[in-house]
């Protein structure tokens, strides 16, 4: 079965829409990336905080308790929620056909969105924080970021009604999906939590708002980059559609039910955490068949990955979504998860999903868009395979320090009658991995936002072929290149 | 006809949402708001010849609301819990210290009404640190817990807490520090933490 190629009218209403999406997309693409550099900067900074705690003593704005916020805070709504912003605007007009209007508003309220993130890496960072992990700034705050948002996708909802043809690609149920999630959760967690008369209860719902963030925003946003870009570059349909809808449905079902097995054995009914435990588990079954439907996909085409930038994020994304989904499963069985669950582990986890498959599946995506809006192609196929190469080897290398440490860190707390610091001292040389690939993935963002920044002043390579990892694909001579650097 | 398939889509992300939406969020948070304290029963024996809740569980002392604000804005939950779980969930009772007074026998696990004078339940992140649900039994005087927050390297040489220094300010009289507002209501509200008042049984 081969997809038909695209006619010359085709290729000209792709061009108009592209051009339509330039500057919103380009705009939330290279402002993300800013902030990813900020976050990549404090999470380098708070590990060796860790490692050396006396470091920087006396200055209250080098602490870990504000450093880490700061970080965390940066990193998901200053780095991930707007590059995924970027990427589901892009991908809707081009799954709808139709061009994106409202360019000017979306840009101005990208602009308050931006503010919004300002004010809280910086209120957290001046000790106005309020200690809730990824809603840790003042409460006046939240308002102004669930309107911008709402404001910045609501214009998604005409495209959609107005798309051309009347059957719905499972991308647009993805974004449609994470366009009305977010709001919910993102309310209901911070009127509740306001609210204060349930402490207990709002603590759980802080946590059962991270867990969401992931499976309700992050997984969907990353799904739709890969249901459209592996068909799209493999250049063949998807290996199963049925099982991606269900995916879809069974991620919508049980999703919401997840988050509280973070606090097993805490001041909760004993039911919540169990109920939560077990959908992580029913998830892992939904993301293992995704995956496995994408890789099969691309069965028999695993060359193009060799020299596709997009196409080797977005797959390394998708493998790192199938390891969460297997590692947090894990973790939510009782087994493991009452020893895990207060350990570096924790950090691993989270990272695990803001870096390890939303951030390199939206990597895939922004190498894919920007030479198509820009009209230029990325000036360094060398540079991208850094990129790729240093996240790699940074995120692994935080996973599986996070993951070991935390088992040792976990087995340390566990031995109730040895000092409590041992604890601490055990599992303080993994914080160094923690901080190498902090550092690792800081410079190889540096290399992404200077490769951005290039194309956003139009300094793009101008040429008729997409730049690749390995100027020759498939060959002997790319891959020896490809074995002399890893 | 294609304005019924998003309504339908956005229907059926709502039939999905809204059970998880309203049984493990809504529900639970309004019966939590609305839960009294399990009353003690009429001479009902209560361990530690306690007959009624004391006056902290339900007023904070001092400047120890200030002081929890404190211990919000600087991130001590990101290293520090405040849960004792159960002995099936982990040995967090066997600790010493950890559970409360075990001398009184009195030690166990948090229960929701240690939190009622809480904003969100400081339940933590990561264990970095130790728990400090009853750090208030553990540490008793104003001057330990200040050498705990501005040198703790001098209490055990092996601990991976910094020193709280911007809390306090060089003394005009020469050598030592002088805690700021802040750090005393840090402190008001670290002697506070006691969760070990005894739960009425429930039958």
């Amino acid at each position: 079965m081969t997809v038909p190629q695209p006619t010359p009218d085709e290729m000209a209403e792709r061009a108009s829409i592209d051009r339509s999406t330039r500057y919103p997309v380009m705009f939330f693409f290279t402002s993300a990336a800013a902030w990813l550099l900020v976050a990549t900067l404090l999470g380098f900074s708070s590990s060796l905080k860790l490692r050396v705690p006396g470091l920087w003593d006396g200055c209250e704005f080098l602490t870990y308790g504000r450093l880490f916020p700061a970080h965390m805070s940066a990193l998901v709504y200053g780095w991930a929620m707007q590059a995924g912003i970027g990427v589901m605007l892009w991908l809707m007009a081009r799954l709808t056909r139709n061009e994106l209007k409202h360019g000017i508003t979306i840009i101005v309220i990208g602009h308050v969105w931006n503010a919004a993130v300002t004010l809280m890496v910086l209120s957290v960072w001046f000790g106005f924080g309020r200690g809730i992990p990824l809603l840790d700034f003042p409460s006046w705050i939240w308002p102004i970021v669930a309107l911008s948002y709402s404001l910045i996708v609501v214009w998604m909802v005409p495209m959609f009604r107005s798309r051309r043809e009347s059957s719905v690609y499972v991308s647009e149920m993805f974004i449609i999906g994470a366009a009305v999630w977010f709001p919910w959760i993102f309310l209901t967690a911070n009127i509740l939590i306001n609210k204060g008369t349930a402490p207990v209860i709002g603590a759980g719902i802080d946590a059962w708002y991270i867990t969401n963030l992931i499976y309700f925003w992050m997984a969907p946003v990353s799904l739709a980059v890969a249901y459209y870009i592996i068909p799209k570059i493999a250049g063949r349909p998807i290996h199963s559609y049925p099982l991606a809808h269900l995916t879809f449905w069974l991620l919508a079902f049980l999703a919401g039910w997840t988050g509280f097995s973070r606090f097993m054995g805490g001041p909760f009914p004993a039911w919540m955490p169990a109920v939560s435990g077990a959908a992580a588990i029913f998830i892992l079954l939904a993301i293992l068949a995704t995956v496995t439907n994408l890789m099969l996909t691309l069965k028999g085409c695993s060359k193009i990955w060799e020299y596709s930038p997009s196409l080797r994020f977005t797959v390394f994304g998708m493998l790192m979504l199938g390891l969460y989904a297997l590692l947090s499963a894990m973790s939510s069985t009782f087994y493991f998860g009452k020893d895990l669950q207060f350990s570096h582990f924790v950090v691993g986890m989270d990272t695990l999903a803001f870096y390890g498959f939303f951030s390199m599946t939206i990597f895939g995506a922004i190498y894919f868009i920007v030479p198509r809006i820009t009209g230029a192609e990325w000036p360094s196929g060398a540079r991208i395979r850094s990129h790729f190469w240093w996240s790699t080897y940074g995120i692994m290398t935080l996973v599986v320090t996070m993951l070991v440490g935390g088992i040792a860190q976990g087995g340390n707390l566990a031995v109730w009658d040895q000092e409590f610091s041992t604890s601490f001292v055990n599992s303080s040389a993994y914080v160094v991995g923690r901080a190498v690939a902090w550092a690792l993935i800081s410079y190889s963002n540096f290399l992404f936002l200077y490769q951005l920044a290039q194309m956003f002043v139009g300094k793009g390579r101008k040429s008729d072929g997409p730049t690749l990892i390995h100027s020759e694909p498939g060959t002997a001579a790319s891959a020896k290149a490809a074995a002399g650097l890893s | 006809m294609k304005s019924d398939t998003f309504l339908k889509l956005i229907g059926g992300l709502a039939l999905a949402f809204i059970f998880p939406w309203v049984f493990l969020i809504l529900i639970p948070f309004v019966s939590a708001s609305n839960a009294e304290p399990i009353p003690y029963g009429e001479g009902e024996e209560v361990e530690g010849g306690v007959t009624a809740y004391p006056d902290s569980v339900f007023y904070r002392h001092g400047s120890s609301d200030y002081g929890r604000q404190i211990y919000a804005a600087e991130g001590c939950v990101y290293c520090h819990t405040q849960v004792i779980r159960p002995t099936y969930a982990g040995p967090d009772m066997w600790r010493p210290g950890w559970g409360g007074r075990e001398a009184d026998g009195l030690a166990r696990e948090t229960q929701p009404l240690d939190y009622s004078l809480e904003e969100v339940a400081p339940l933590g992140y990561q264990r970095i640190g130790q728990d400090l649900s009853n750090v208030g039994h553990r540490i008793t005087t104003r001057e330990l817990m200040h050498q705990h927050l501005s040198d703790p390297t001098s209490l055990d040489p092996d601990s991976g807490m910094p020193a709280y220094l911007h809390l306090y300010k060089k003394s005009p009289y020469g050598e030592g520090l002088v805690p700021t507002p802040k750090a005393e209501a840090l402190v008001d509200y670290l002697l506070s933490l006691k969760k070990d008042q005894p739960i009425p049984s429930t039958k």
